[in-house]
């Protein structure tokens, strides 16, 4: 218990360094976001009382610490362009993104874990030669532009699936309880609009991922040759195993650790590069509401943006440390 | 099966379902596709075209300008009378006016409005010029008084727009009801907003008891689409799911007027776009000469044909030609030769100057490579220095820190020579008095003409005032007015109806369009 203890004191230091960093940066970077907020051809006395209105004319270090201390009560500031709780936007816009990262993250495991697992079983074969030729070309389109082909080609041209959005034309009055389109659409037992929303789901998931799977094709493979060259599995063979249960109960069991870490940062990592999907292929979410935030210098939006993924990512990570924790404790004793 | 069918777009089953029995009853559903996403739904900031486009559909004016009008015609007001000093405006309202909530609509929540307004430092007041209060004279008298006279008052008078005083005052205490107005709706237009989800979509739907009545062929519903990719805006327009797309590429837009299904309304739009050179510099562009050779180094026809592709106006000088008040012939003409000349007289090769630009708009871009490129042709170098809105006005803030040309567009908010001039050249609004003069220009003669102009209300009077204004601003060479770019939007031409309205930038005439 230590250990998990360890893991989540490390993780809150974390936070606390990223929301120092992100204040002074968007502080910096940002502008006079007082001449924003207070409209065209608003005056120098307007300006001036718009800012101290936004507590702008205080020196940054005390805005800093009347900003962590409104977090550590849970209040994460008043949006200036919003009007509304930064915390109550967050939770609107939250959702949407988490379970394009959840669709995509399932992608990801399912197609990084096998071909990786098998890349690794017949490493130097024609099919491991061809499986890194397609995941290195993968691995190097960028995101935005696989998603302007995948919409303009499979949704444009083929019509096989929507162009946009969250819901079709006829759903777009459905709401829910938590957010979550698929979760909500099951609970209400809409099975018509949980394949609606999945549909909507495949194009930015595929988009969103594919870099990602790239990168887990190849860690899992990694991990994964360490193991067929160990003794237990030359031992499994000699007692007559069949090779698919090495593969599954030794080698993946045993080989999985360090990939899992990798899947752990990369939802965070997900959640950051949800903005480029949700802007093409036009869907609600944390990265839109950032991009909103930033041009607008909306600095405690931002700051709270920031925040939450951190946290996310934060998060996904313990939760990866502490399974394996749970799952393989003996190579943490020491620690 | 049921799955397949839900991904060929629904739009023209929606349309042809709905019956035809109705008579002069709204029908069908509009989809519009935006690229920016609404701050917020507070009549406080209709100054902002993304709120301005959805308040219209929800909330009513005192007066109005109708899509392509440049005079106000009465909204919410039959009649007014002005007092002989100009100071006083007392407005007549319709009897028959009811809210969204089914309460009629009277004096009284005009006054509110505007006391509302004010609490809430709106910006919406920043062009309302010298307005001292309201006072109700019966249920249907309003009375407003101005400190001083001021020409344009009617005309900003167009946004401000009249609230549901029971609905939104229990909700003043804390912020003046800014965070209850921003996503809550308490209006008596003709749509009232049904679901409001900023990052996604809003939909309004059409208010049966309006009282301008639907007579005519009207639209039942209206979605605005948060679309900012251009491609999928295309997409979407062309798979019938959206019917108006004006964010799309130039090239694009080009190729869909010679599409059937498709019409590209090309509006006549009043936003400049200025080089504004420091005017107030220690540095080479406070000398007049040398912004005189400045002057002659942009190419407006070539910009016009090669970036705008046509779609736009040839700029004569910094106001829209086709306004009241226009004068001719005040800029310089494009003559790199005789800049040439100015420069080897002067001994001027060699100095580098520095724009500030948004690289986020493609145009500011394309104009600023031209300038440099005809600016490195007479010996001067321009470094290009491309920020965000925030960090660029932040830089006009003191004269020192103004590049020796800034790019920015004029926004007039309503179509008066007042809207544009004296924002852009009155010397109480220059960027470090906080306007956006950012030229930091200052000539007490034409602040003078400005200001005078500003509180007559005689409209011939007011016309010769900026016309001298015009000239003396292209003396000083205080800009150069590189365009007015059109509002190019493409439409479906099963839409009919859209006009672009010059009072309303970048905003939709919902209520007059209807679908085929």
């Amino acid at each position: 218990m230590r250990y998990v203890g360890q893991r989540i004191l490390f993780s809150i230091l974390s936070l606390c360094v990223l929301l120092f960093i992100t204040f002074l940066l968007s502080h910096v970077v940002s502008g006079d976001p007082a001449i924003v907020a207070a409209g065209p051809n608003a005056g120098a006395d307007k300006i001036a009382a718009v800012r101290q209105e936004m507590g702008l004319d205080r020196p940054l270090l005390v805005q800093f610490w009347i900003y962590c201390s409104n977090i550590l009560h849970g209040d994460l500031g008043t949006s200036w362009f919003t009007r509304q709780p930064i915390a109550s936007d967050i939770i609107r816009e939250l959702p949407p993104s988490l379970e394009l990262v959840f669709v995509a993250m399932v992608i990801n495991l399912a197609v990084s874990l096998p071909l990786g697992l098998l890349t690794a079983r017949y490493a130097g074969t024609t099919f491991d030669d061809v499986v890194r030729l397609v995941v290195m070309a993968g691995a190097g389109l960028p995101i935005f532009w696989l998603a302007i082909i995948l919409q303009q080609v499979v949704a444009g041209q083929w019509r096989l699936l929507p162009t946009a959005g969250r819901l079709g034309f006829e759903n777009r009055d459905f709401t829910g309880a938590t957010g979550f389109t698929l979760l909500d659409s099951l609970m209400q037992g809409r099975f018509d609009v949980f394949a609606d929303a999945l549909a909507h789901l495949v194009l930015p998931a595929f988009a969103l991922t594919l870099l990602f799977t790239a990168v887990g094709v190849r860690i899992t493979r990694t991990a994964m040759m360490g193991e067929f060259r160990k003794d237990y599995v030359v031992l499994a063979r000699a007692k007559g195993a069949s090779e698919g249960r090495i593969m599954v109960r030794h080698v993946f069991a045993n080989g999985a650790t360090p990939a899992l870490t990798v899947f752990g940062m990369q939802f965070g990592w997900m959640l950051g590069a949800t903005v480029l999907v949700e802007e093409i292929f036009g869907r609600p979410g944390i990265g839109r509401y950032a991009v909103k935030a930033v041009t607008q210098s909306d600095i405690h939006a931002v700051v709270a943006v920031v925040f939450v993924v951190g946290l996310v990512f934060l998060i996904s990570n313990l939760v990866v440390d502490i399974a394996l924790f749970l799952l393989t404790p003996r190579k943490h004793a020491g620690a | 099966m049921r799955s397949r069918a839900r991904f060929i777009p629904v739009l023209v089953a929606a349309l042809s379902g709905v019956s035809s029995l109705a008579i002069a009853a709204p029908t069908g559903t509009l989809v519009i596709a935006e690229n920016e996403t609404p701050e917020n739904l507070d009549p406080a900031n209709a100054t902002n075209s993304t709120v301005d486009e959805l308040l219209l559909g929800a909330y009513d004016a005192l007066v109005q300008f109708p899509a392509g009008e440049t005079a106000v015609s009465p909204r919410l007001a039959k009649s007014w009378t002005i007092s002989e000093d100009g100071l006083t405006y007392t407005f007549t309202l319709r009897d028959d006016v009811v809210f969204h909530d089914g309460s009629k609509l009277t004096a009284a929540d005009v006054k509110f409005t505007l006391d509302r307004l004010k609490a809430a430092k709106a910006n919406v007041l920043n062009d309302i010029g010298p307005l001292s209060g309201a006072e109700v004279v019966d249920d249907h008298t309003v009375k407003l008084t101005l400190s001083k006279p001021f020409g344009p008052f009617l005309s900003a008078l167009s946004r401000i727009y009249v609230v549901n005083k029971a609905l939104v005052e229990p909700h003043m205490a804390e912020d003046n009801a800014r965070q209850w107005l921003a996503v809550n709706e308490a209006g008596s237009g003709p749509y009232v907003i049904a679901s409001y989800n900023p990052t996604e979509a809003v939909s309004l739907k059409a208010f049966d008891k309006y009282w301008g009545g639907w007579d005519g062929n009207h639209v039942a519903e209206v979605v605005f689409r948060y679309i900012t990719e251009p491609s999928t805006q295309l997409s979407l327009l062309k798979s019938g799911e959206v019917q108006i797309a004006p964010d799309i590429t130039v090239e694009d837009k080009l190729a869909l007027m010679k599409e059937p299904g498709y019409v590209v309304d090309v509006g006549q739009a009043a936003t400049p776009l200025y080089f504004d050179f420091n005017t107030a510099s220690k540095g080479p562009t406070g000398n007049p000469k040398f912004r005189e050779m400045l002057a002659k180094t942009f190419d407006r026809q070539l910009h016009l044909d090669q970036v705008l592709m046509g779609l736009g106006t040839l700029p004569d000088g910094p106001l829209p030609t086709s306004w009241p008040g226009h004068e001719s012939g005040t800029e310089l003409a494009f003559d790199l030769a005789g800049a040439k000349k100015m420069v080897d007289d002067n001994g001027w090769a060699g100095t580098t100057l520095t724009v500030r630009y948004l690289p986020a708009i493609q145009e500011e871009k394309s104009a600023v490579e031209q300038l440099q490129s005809n600016l490195a042709e007479i010996g001067i170098t321009l470094n290009a220095e491309g920020m965000t809105w925030p960090a660029q006005a932040a830089t006009v803030q003191k004269v020192d820190t103004t590049a020796d040309i800034n790019m920015i567009y004029s926004f007039p908010p309503f179509p008066d020579p007042h809207a544009i001039l004296n924002a852009s050249f009155n010397s109480a609004l220059t960027g470090s008095n906080g306007g956006y003069n950012w030229a930091q220009y200052s000539n007490k003669e034409v602040d003078a003409l400005l200001n005078e102009a500003a509180s007559s209300a005689d409209p011939a009077k007011r016309a010769e005032l900026y016309k001298k204004a015009q000239v003396l601003i292209g003396k000083d060479f205080a800009v150069i007015t590189v365009s007015y770019p059109g509002s190019v939007v493409a439409v479906s031409d099963k839409v009919e109806g859209y006009k672009y309205n010059a009072a309303h930038h970048q905003t939709f005439n919902i209520m007059d369009i209807g679908l085929k």
